[in-house]
């Protein structure tokens, strides 16, 4: 009933190929903007810009990257950890070389490293697929973690091995990265950079070399018949989704933890980012984003509960069910809609555009 | 039986006091430690002892001394499953607690030191890394708010040397001799190194580095190649 987009009629090639045809769309999206940019960073309290919105937007934009790979060109990827890692160590050596380097370039800069070392380890998914491409992805996971943990250049001989991220200001003396930067401040650079690479990412899948992604995905063979060329078009893949990830991955050590070491990137993260996928929705935009959501948020609200609540159970309780009602929770979803959340909402919309008679 | 009455009425006299004594003090002055604990995860089985020791320490001088010098101390449990993004995670959830905030952090992983180290003199709460964390973290001109008292990797390796030293009767006795460390390769794993090497220069000892690998980062079963190492140097 409230999804009823009866009257609205596109009287343009422009608002027939909108990325929201529907006007409620339109105005959920308006909404979700302004609660986002002016209500959280005004409302929310350090705890929850820090601990819960950042690293929320920086998975948002790791699974992103991975489901560009694995959801759109259907080159399954075990390595994302590992281009998070390249993406983190290229920013701190290229703003630690060049200070005066604004660190959106410094990012950018970050994300192309890691799309480099994605596209050479993209190279053997021409010749191997499914679970076969996916070890290989995994030799990748080892070898950057082990490189970087193992050569000291990396992390400017730091006698721990471990980076810190310098205060870098955007414009001016507005501090973005590093622990020193004002929360609020922090939260809405990551928020815009992470908007801005969403646009860009949904207009990608819209474009052709999405519609060959997908064309690759569903059947290669197929795909190359119809004059589809496979090693650009997986390699082009793979150097956007690693691009992704560097990025997500600099943002991660620079506005979440402040200092970082290789083993934060480690295969653990790999397999979270490619739980959020699975869950969020294998090729979807909006899943990327529901699945963070759930596989970062839902934990930390878990352990938060009892207490919310008034509840005093011990913190070891709390903890195991956390664990218990997590794992439930997660076989759950996956019985009811294996597609994702993001098909869950697809169905749940279909349904109310229909209301009150839906089929 | 008279005499037992009024014992017994002092004695409620007393309690009674020393319960208004004790509300108050708890009104007036009370310092609240977050206790960052590990209950699960991996390394549970030698996080839980240590996690019920450290609260019953703190039960025990509130109910036995009244506190530190009448401050009470409160505590709050979160527990880091001995993981990073956890431990940052309760350090944010706790660290503005109680009603003067957190007093002091004390990780108990030298990862989440390392993740709170700047975090914390940002917001200028002292971090009690006792043995673990970062060495160099001693000098508090550098950072001002970590403290490593009483021990460190560096004092704990110049105590091995100290004992393998009076063990073979005198430290000119080291001279020539093959140390080896068999180290966890990763940040803290390395600590040690620095130290040794520098001793090894003081007392003419041979020093031999065995890394092993964190599990999953390289193929290489660990036993195997401590034993081709241990081979070379004669072992």
């Amino acid at each position: 009933m409230i999804y009823r987009d009866a009257g609205q009629f596109k009287t343009s090639y422009a608002a027939d190929q909108a990325i929201f045809p529907i006007r409620q769309d339109r105005i959920l999206l308006a909404i979700g903007l302004l609660i986002a940019f002016i209500l959280i960073p005004s409302l929310a309290s350090e705890y929850w810009l820090n601990t819960i919105m950042i690293p929320f937007l920086v998975f948002s934009l790791a699974a992103l990257g991975l489901n560009i790979l694995t959801g759109y060109a259907g080159q399954l990827s075990l390595g994302t950890g590992a281009f998070m890692a390249c993406g983190a160590f290229a920013a701190y050596k290229l703003t630690t070389a060049f200070p005066d380097l604004n660190i959106i370039l410094v990012f950018l800069g970050a994300g192309l490293c890691a799309a480099g070392v994605g596209i050479i380890f993209g190279i053997p998914s021409l010749r191997i697929k499914g679970f076969y491409l996916a070890v290989a992805t995994l030799a990748a996971q080892f070898f950057l973690i082990w490189m970087f943990n193992k050569f000291p250049w990396f992390t400017n001989y730091s006698a721990s091995g471990v980076i810190s991220a310098p205060p870098r200001a955007i414009i001016g003396d507005v501090i973005v990265t590093g622990s020193s930067a004002v929360p609020y401040v922090k939260y809405l650079f990551v928020l815009s950079f992470v908007l801005v690479l969403t646009l860009l990412a949904k207009n990608l899948v819209r474009s052709n070399i999405g519609r060959e992604w997908m064309a690759v995905r569903d059947m290669d063979i197929a795909a190359e018949i119809i004059g589809i060329r496979m090693l650009s078009t997986k390699l082009k893949a793979f150097a956007i989704s690693s691009f992704y990830c560097g990025v997500a991955g600099a943002l991660w050590a620079f506005c979440y933890t402040g200092s970082v070491e290789a083993l934060a990137f480690d295969i653990n993260r790999s397999f979270q980012v490619l739980f959020m996928i699975i869950i969020g929705g294998l090729g979807s935009i909006l899943g990327s984003f529901m699945g963070a959501a759930f596989i970062v948020l839902l934990p930390i609200f878990l352990s938060n509960a009892p207490t919310m609540l008034g509840l005093s159970i011990s913190v070891e309780l709390i903890s195991h069910l956390e664990f218990m009602i997590f794992g439930a929770l997660i076989i759950f979803f996956l019985i009811v809609e294996p597609h994702g959340f993001a098909r869950l909402w697809q169905i749940t919309k279909e349904k109310l555009r229909l209301w009150p008679f839906p089929y | 039986m008279r005499f037992k009455h009024l014992s017994l009425a002092a004695l409620g006299v007393v309690l009674t006091a020393s319960g208004f004594y004790a509300s108050s003090a708890i009104a007036q002055d009370e310092q609240f430690v977050p206790l960052l604990v590990y209950r699960s995860g991996p390394y549970a089985p030698s996080g839980i002892p240590l996690a019920d020791g450290q609260s019953d320490y703190y039960k025990l001088v509130n109910a036995r001394d009244g506190g530190v010098n009448g401050v009470t101390i409160t505590t709050e449990e979160c527990d880091t499953a001995y993981n990073n993004d956890r431990g940052v995670e309760c350090y944010e959830r706790l660290k503005a607690n109680g009603p003067t905030g957190a007093s002091v952090f004390m990780p108990f992983s030298t990862g989440i030191t390392y993740a709170l180290i700047e975090r914390a003199t940002q917001d200028k709460i002292p971090i009690h890394s006792m043995g673990y964390g970062r060495t160099d973290a001693s000098d508090g001109r550098v950072f001002p708010y970590v403290f490593t008292l009483p021990a460190t990797y560096w004092s704990q390796a110049s105590v091995f040397i100290k004992y393998i030293g009076e063990k073979e009767g005198g430290m000119d006795k080291l001279k020539g001799k093959k140390i080896a460390l068999v180290y966890h390769d990763s940040a803290y794993g390395k600590e040690p190194i620095k130290t040794l090497q520098t001793l090894a220069d003081t007392y003419g000892y041979n020093l031999s580095l065995f890394p092993v690998p964190h599990p999953g980062l390289e193929q290489k079963p660990p036993g195997s190649r401590l034993a081709g190492s241990c081979a070379r140097i004669g072992c």
